[in-house]
């Protein structure tokens, strides 16, 4: 039962990170912190101090974290919440709503919300049950109705990049996915930073080389309050077994998902995974749809539009 | 009065002295998915836990 100690100075550390064989203080943890997301936005050339930032937030650690730390950094951040309709037990989206709002008041930050019932007449599990009738879990409606209210937002108040809090437990995740089934074209498209093209706006996430411990252990000694309770159809995730499994090999084998990460970003930029017949075909054809003016595959509406347009015709 | 370990609404409840790690252990819970914190204060893998003591556990993974 050895003390701890920070390796900065003589405070007892808060804090191991076996991966990088470090402890610190809390200070000194939350300096670390804020340096290393800022050698990750130089790493990968994501944005500048003179570029105009928009942050999809949720009321939960990870997007708070990141608004807090770009915010000491000095750029130009507004945050973005996308009110989905979910009410679970404590009425999930309103509490995570007001966690947004009351984090961008104490520090003078603007925050955009959109209320998807308000703005497309249903919220997203009942837009969900439209798509899916047999499915009880809305989840890859929710994915598709954030990805273009996020690109809208962005396109609409005349963004250069569009940041999301993903960390590298969910990145991870969605490599680990897309290693198991041989997703080529989703592998292809996995990246810290995804370049504007055709209507679709920049994309970059700073948090992608933190481990998820990180996040949460940055949002707990900064002492930013956050949504804690989990979305309601989160429980039983695919995703969340995968971080699970990782876990159990990260106790074994310290960095190990850090190394996965880090080793498959190296691959890719090798273009080892050569671009599927999917990702052909959407290069080739994207359009824009004729009611939002999103890029689409589609002959007609974006999958949003067709999916609104079917929720109000049958009103 | 043994240790009172809180996660979300459940509470465990450990006998004895015990570091973070073994009690996160004891309950079968991964030290890479879970924070803890005593009296506001978040405590690394070696810090003691003693009879007595309240703590709460801060589950890290997120995700749907």
């Amino acid at each position: 039962m050895s003390t701890m100690f920070c390796q900065k100075c003589d405070q007892r550390a808060a804090i191991r990170m076996r991966q990088h064989r470090l402890m610190f203080c809390r200070d000194h943890y939350l300096e670390w912190f804020v340096e290393q997301t800022q050698r990750t936005i130089e790493r990968y050339h994501m944005f500048t101090l003179a570029d105009r930032l928009l942050l999809a937030v949720s009321g939960g650690k990870d997007s708070l974290a990141l608004w807090d730390v770009l915010w000491r950094l000095g750029y130009s951040v507004d945050g973005m919440y996308i009110n989905l309709g979910i009410d679970g037990e404590e009425h999930y989206s309103n509490e995570s709503e007001q966690y947004c709002r009351t984090f961008a008041e104490e520090r003078g930050l603007s925050l955009q919300v959109v209320n998807v019932k308000q703005s497309f007449g249903q919220t997203v599990p009942e837009l969900a049950r439209l798509r899916h009738r047999s499915r009880s879990k809305p989840c890859s409606a929710c994915g598709m109705a954030k990805r273009h209210i996020m690109n809208q937002a962005a396109r609409d108040g005349g963004y250069d990049v569009l940041l999301t809090a993903h960390n590298l437990d969910d990145e991870v995740a969605v490599l680990f996915a897309n290693t198991l089934s041989w997703n080529v074209d989703g592998l292809n498209r996995q990246s810290p930073v995804l370049e504007a093209r055709d209507g679709f706006v920049r994309k970059a996430k700073p948090f992608c080389r933190f481990y998820e411990r990180e996040t949460a252990a940055y949002t707990l000694l900064r002492g930013i309050e956050y949504i804690e309770e989990e979305c309601p159809f989160a429980t039983g995730s695919k995703q969340i077994i995968y971080k699970e499994i990782l876990n159990k090999l990260e106790e074994e084998h310290p960095g190990i998902k850090l190394h996965y990460y880090v080793s498959f970003l190296k691959a890719r930029q090798q273009q080892v995974f050569q671009p599927g017949a999917a990702e052909k075909v959407s290069e080739l054809e994207l359009r824009p749809c004729p009611s939002c003016g999103q890029p689409t595959t589609n002959q007609g509406l974006c999958a949003f539009c067709t999916l609104v347009s079917k929720a109000q015709a049958t009103k | 009065m043994p240790i009172t370990l809180i996660l979300r609404k459940q509470q465990f409840q450990l006998e004895g002295t015990l570091t973070v790690k073994q009690a996160l252990e004891q309950l079968g819970l991964s030290p890479e998915s879970h924070l803890v914190v005593r009296d506001g204060e978040m405590l690394n893998e070696n810090e003691p836990l003693r009879n007595g003591e309240v703590v709460k556990l801060v589950p890290v993974i997120s995700g749907g």
